[in-house]
């Protein structure tokens, strides 16, 4: 099978190679677009002759190709927010490069919300379930202790939820946190949160675009099943040196980022950006710590880099790196972290082949440790445990740009080392390990996908891509018979194999079909359709309400089989209202999701250090289903958008809740947020208001819990017991918050170059004590009685300030 | 988990709070429970039989009465418990005072049977062997790292004996009263946490060893009494996930788990039983706050 498939592509590629050379009557221009003041390369800018209406998107680099029957053409440009450029082409002898810089607009009109490519974007593009957040927009929001967070953001979109506040990660479209792969310039990170998930570890100072695709999904992703979060860094200023920073109650940002290798011509060859940030709780805390708590930590910082340089016309090369770390605790305590490092080598073949070859690390590990401090009275007793997740890849992403069809094929290598634990223990000067051995995959894909105009009124979106997997050796293998009691009891080990290193344990394939379709009803609407089936071959396994970074991932094995996940996906897009007909912008989608090999685990499994985890797993399918809307105002001095998702979405898992379907932990009813943003217009006399103001309002309805339904006594503690073994038969209070922020910009001096503002925000306005989770305990003062608990995170009202300054 | 939120408080970040509420929960069907814990000590045993109740229902239980309850071991003694006063505790004593018949003996194997509302129940339990209790000193602490507040952190010795897992459930008397706050159970798994590292035969690691009293230290002439329990494997996953269910909170509580029983009705198709059967030696080391027991540093 998969010998055949992979002839079938190569034959394919070949093809398309042979296409290229064929066209010889028609002439192509292409090039890369930046932006005018730092030079960073534009994603999605749309290029398009006024003649004949056709042209193409810039890829993730920067970078487009037409081509177009000999002639001279008017070539338009434009990008929400920049200012739009024609600029006029002969293609008449033979193929043009054309380099376009933009400039962006004035202040009334940069308000970009959600920053589209085409001003009528939302109906023309074929994508759906995609949405982009700018980057100003997301510094624009209020933010949590004034510290504006990327992950917070997309939240605040139609189809995305989270389990509570102070929850890792999201949920997308019904589906777990896991089933999100999150991109930090194409290197998978494991963890996206900081303090447990109060903030991400996206530098925003370091972040250019963040995209965020939930359906529709193309063949050039794979490896998750719920969404992709694609975060793109900044390439850094590469005209001028600039420094970026903010003060703020958490932590404190800097940045810089500057031009380097000037040429004879005194123009730039490349450009870098560093940007670093700390939590200084404990800094600030340190007076007060004395006596046994002197030492004591807890910080989180991280640091984001990303170089690029341009070695000719054709090819560039970007290195990135990010490495972040927490740390809680005072003997006994956390540490966990990200390093993440992509290379990637954009090769320009011609003017119509462009190549984008990624190699990347990523590691995550974390650890526990009963003396964090590493006290010389403690070096005979101690405890500590640590894991670590390690990848490798080699990813080439071709784009071939061919008349009204862009090709994009490639493959991706990806090697896993799961290590899932070793542990220590020092007792009165005995040291002794203790470890579970490390696991090893490799994930191989190949895929192909096309984009094509096949009519004036339909576009098409096609693509397979075909993924396979191979758990592999050295390791110890299991196997468990069948559960007396499924969804009760361990599985029986029956066996154990050991394997030698390299040999093939265990392997899986899988085919992803891709597809989707637009079809314009009018210049200012359209309909989309989509179907993607996607394969995941890593799970993370938690067994706490909100999850934690000690949560443990684990491959696909012998015994856990890849997650599928298959979405069919309809919606209706509209743009009203303005001058141009493009003010607003609406859509509504809904969405239908079946999902396989949902993981779920026996009452009291556990999950750590515990080699015979896989006999406690069970089992089941998914399903969930919702519909999305979406209204956003793009310009004036009022702007933002609203959003409403009805969603369902339930397990059914054999010896789980009677055999019966069950709500799943994130299952939310109803979801609505508000975000707006009013920036005053300018007075009369041309004079402006140096503040600006946002506000978000959220509303969710409460996430389920499981409640023990009937007591008895032992030894006079109260005992809950679910004696029917129901899941998420109680659901906890809505959720609802309003946040506000006011900005003031400093006074512009003419002859100095910096620029300043505060940012004064206020979180949770009206000091809701929203419930983050609901439980039911014995009273601890009185173990024979019970009582019931709403634990709330953030229960009352909380302001705070930042300083940002840029010069 | 619990230990990282007194942290995160300390950061000033979190402003988080517990407020009690009213909740209603459906009832499932009432079952059975057994409270049973025999021991290696002379004298009366109790085994305490109620219904089960609705989650929320604070009120006293429902005893079950008129059962019959029999516990035997494996070299053919038998125990016949009864229930006088009908109020569900049923109690074995010696036939008159001054007999010092033990029913827990360790490596015997011991069968509960219970007869009630027509279906019969079963279980078994082996009594485990146990360890002594080498010595207990206490040492000058503050209450936390933060406060001034000073007191006696308590430390007990004891040697996990080597070649086979054995599991403790420990406990302590302040003044004789037990003290019974969650964060009071202490469990070990061969002297250190289940899941770490092998350590058979050694010493009882160090935070096992402190585990007793964490937050509440002694003052001066306060009196000591830890009582350890050997428990079966069973036993002890029972006790886990028990104090689990206590010390639920905050930001890492865990969706509930039923804690397992070795109760079994043996009657075909008749209702599960829920509760426990142990049968244990207990151990135990007294010892008074003052120069003879007070140790210097960490």
């Amino acid at each position: 099978m998969k010998q055949l498939v992979q002839t079938t592509l190569l034959t394919y590629f070949l093809g398309l190679f042979a296409l290229t050379a064929a066209a010889q009557d028609k002439l192509t221009v292409s090039g890369y677009v930046k932006d005018a003041a730092n030079a960073e390369g534009l994603i999605g800018v749309s290029v398009y002759s006024k003649e004949t209406g056709t042209g193409a998107v810039t890829n993730n680099y920067g970078f487009y190709s037409v081509t177009l029957p000999k002639g001279t053409y008017t070539f338009v440009v434009t990008y929400v927010g920049y200012q739009r450029q024609s600029r006029t082409v002969a293609l008449t002898e033979k193929d043009v490069r054309l380099d376009v810089e933009m400039t962006e607009e004035g202040r009334d009109l940069q308000e970009l919300v959600v920053a589209a490519r085409r001003e009528d974007d939302n109906v023309k593009n074929i994508e759906m379930s995609v949405n982009r957040v700018g980057i100003k927009t997301i510094q624009r929001i209020p933010a949590l202790l004034g510290e504006v967070d990327v992950i917070r953001s997309i939240q605040l979109l139609p189809g995305v939820s989270t389990v509570g506040e102070g929850a890792t990660g999201f949920n997308v479209r019904g589906g777990s946190i896991d089933q999100n792969l999150v991109l930090l310039d194409e290197a998978p990170v494991y963890n996206s949160s900081h303090l447990f998930g109060f903030f991400s570890i996206f530098n925003p100072d370091a972040v250019k675009d963040v995209k965020l695709i939930k359906g529709g999904i193309p063949a050039l992703y794979g490896g998750r099943i719920a969404s992709i979060l694609d975060v793109r860094l900044k390439e850094g200023n590469a005209k001028k040196a600039e420094i970026n920073g903010g003060i703020g109650l958490i932590f404190s940002r800097l940045s810089y980022e500057r031009p380097l290798f000037k040429g004879k011509d005194g123009t730039p060859r490349g450009s870098f950006i560093i940007a670093g940030r700390r939590s200084y709780a404990d800094v600030l805390a340190q007076p007060f710590l004395t006596g046994n708590l002197k030492g004591s930590q807890f910080y989180f910082y991280d640091l984001t880099a990303k170089a690029n340089v341009r070695l000719n016309e054709k090819n560039t090369v970007f290195l990135s790196g990010y490495f972040g770390r927490d740390v809680f605790g005072a003997d006994f305590g956390f540490n966990w972290g990200n390093a993440t490092t992509s290379l990637r080598w954009n090769k320009v073949f011609n003017n119509k082949l462009f190549l984008n070859t990624t190699a990347f690390y990523s590691n995550y590990d974390y650890s526990l440790d009963s003396d964090l401090r590493r006290k010389p009275e403690n070096t005979n007793d101690y405890f500590r445990t640590n894991a670590k997740i390690v990848n490798y890849s080699i990813k080439p992403d071709f784009t071939l740009f061919l008349n009204k069809n862009t090709v994009t094929f490639g493959g991706q290598a990806l090697l896993y080392d799961f290590q899932p634990g070793t542990a220590t223990a020092a007792s009165a000067g005995t040291v002794r390990t203790f470890g579970l051995n490390s696991k090893y995959a490799l994930e191989s894909s190949l895929y192909i996908g096309n984009e094509q105009q096949a009519s004036t009124r339909i576009q098409l979106q096609y693509g397979l891509r075909y993924s396979f997997y191979q758990y592999l050796g050295p390791g110890e293998v299991y196997t468990f018979g069948p559960t007396e009691t499924p969804g009760l009891r361990s599985r029986p080990l029956l066996g154990t194999q050991t394997y030698a290193a390299g040999e093939t344990i265990k392997t899986y394939g899988n085919l992803e079909p891709r597809f989707a379709l637009k079809y314009d009803l009018s210049a200012s609407s359209s309909i989309k359709l989509s179907y993607n089936r996607l394969a995941q071959y890593v799970h993370l396994l938690s067994n706490t309400t909100a999850s934690t970074p000690l949560d443990v991932w684990t491959p696909s094995t012998n015994n856990v089989a890849p997650q599928l996940a298959d979405q069919v996906a309809g919606g209706y897009f509209k743009n009203f209202g303005g001058g141009d007909g493009n003010l607003f912008e609406a859509s509504v989608e809904v969405y239908y999701k079946s999902l396989q090999n949902q993981i779920d685990y026996i009452d009291r499994a556990n999950l750590v250090l515990n080699k015979y985890l896989e006999g406690d797993l069970v089992v089941g399918r998914g399903r969930a289903y919702g519909a999305e809307f979406f209204l956003k105002k793009n310009k004036g001095a009022l702007n933002g958008w609203l959003s409403y998702t009805l969603a369902k979405t339930e397990r059914l898992v054999d010896g789980v809740n009677a055999n019966r379907w069950y709500p799943t932990r994130f299952d939310k009813r109803h979801n609505f947020n508000a975000v707006l943003l009013y920036d005053p217009q300018a007075r009369s006399d041309g004079s402006r208001s140096r503040w600006s103001y946002s506000a978000t309002f959220v509303f969710a309805t409460g996430t389920p819990a499981t409640f023990f339904s009937n007591r008895y006594d032992f030894e006079n503690i109260a005992v809950g017991t679910n004696a029917e073994n129901v899941r998420n038969n109680y659901r906890i209070q809505p959720y609802h918050r309003l946040d506000l922020a006011a900005t003031l910009q400093g006074r512009k001096r003419p002859s100095k170059k910096k620029e300043d503002s505060w940012v004064f925000s206020v979180y949770n306005a009206y000091a809701r004590k929203n419930p983050f989770s609901e439980y039911y305990r014995p009273n601890p003062d009185n173990l024979a009685q019970t009582q019931a608990i709403r634990y709330s995170v953030f229960a009352t009202i909380i302001p705070s300030v930042t300083y940002n300054f840029k010069f | 988990m619990a230990v990282l939120l007194p942290v995160l408080g300390l950061g000033g970040l979190l402003s988080s709070c517990e407020t009690i509420i009213d909740a209603n929960i459906a009832s499932g069907s009432t079952q059975l429970a057994v409270d049973a814990w025999l021991t290696d000590q002379p004298g009366e045993q109790r085994i305490k039989l109620v219904q089960t109740a609705n989650y929320f229902n604070n009120g006293p239980s429902t005893p079950a009465t008129s059962a019959s309850v029999v516990v035997g071991d494996n070299t053919g003694r038998v125990f016949a418990f009864t229930d006088p006063d009908n109020d569900g505790v049923y109690t074995w004593k010696p036939a008159k005072i001054g007999d010092t018949t033990r029913v827990g003996i360790i490596g015997r194997t011991y069968t509960l049977g219970i007869q009630y509302q027509g279906n019969t129940y079963g279980a078994v339990a082996q009594m485990p062997r146990a360890t002594s209790i080498d010595s207990l000193i206490f040492r000058k602490k503050t209450i936390t790292p933060v406060s001034k507040e000073e007191g006696y952190r308590s430390e007990f010795y004891a040697v996990d004996p080597a070649g086979a897992i054995d599991y403790y459930y420990l406990r302590y008397y302040r003044n004789g009263v037990l003290q019974n706050r969650p964060q009071d159970i202490s469990l070990a798994y061969d002297g250190a946490f289940r899941g770490s590292a092998n350590t058979d035969g050694l010493t009882f690691i160090r935070p096992i060893r402190q585990s007793l009293n964490p937050e509440k230290l002694f003052a001066l002439n306060d009196t000591m009494r830890i009582e350890m329990r050997t428990i079966t494997a069973e036993g002890y996953l029972f006790w886990e996930l028990l104090r689990s269910q206590l010390q639920n909170a905050g930001l890492f509580a865990t969706p509930p788990a039923n804690v397992p029983t070795n109760i079994r009705n043996i009657t075909a198709g008749g209702p599960s039983a829920v509760g426990f059967f142990f049968v244990s030696p207990v151990r135990t080391r007294t010892a008074i706050v003052s120069n003879e027991t007070l140790r210097g540093g960490d």
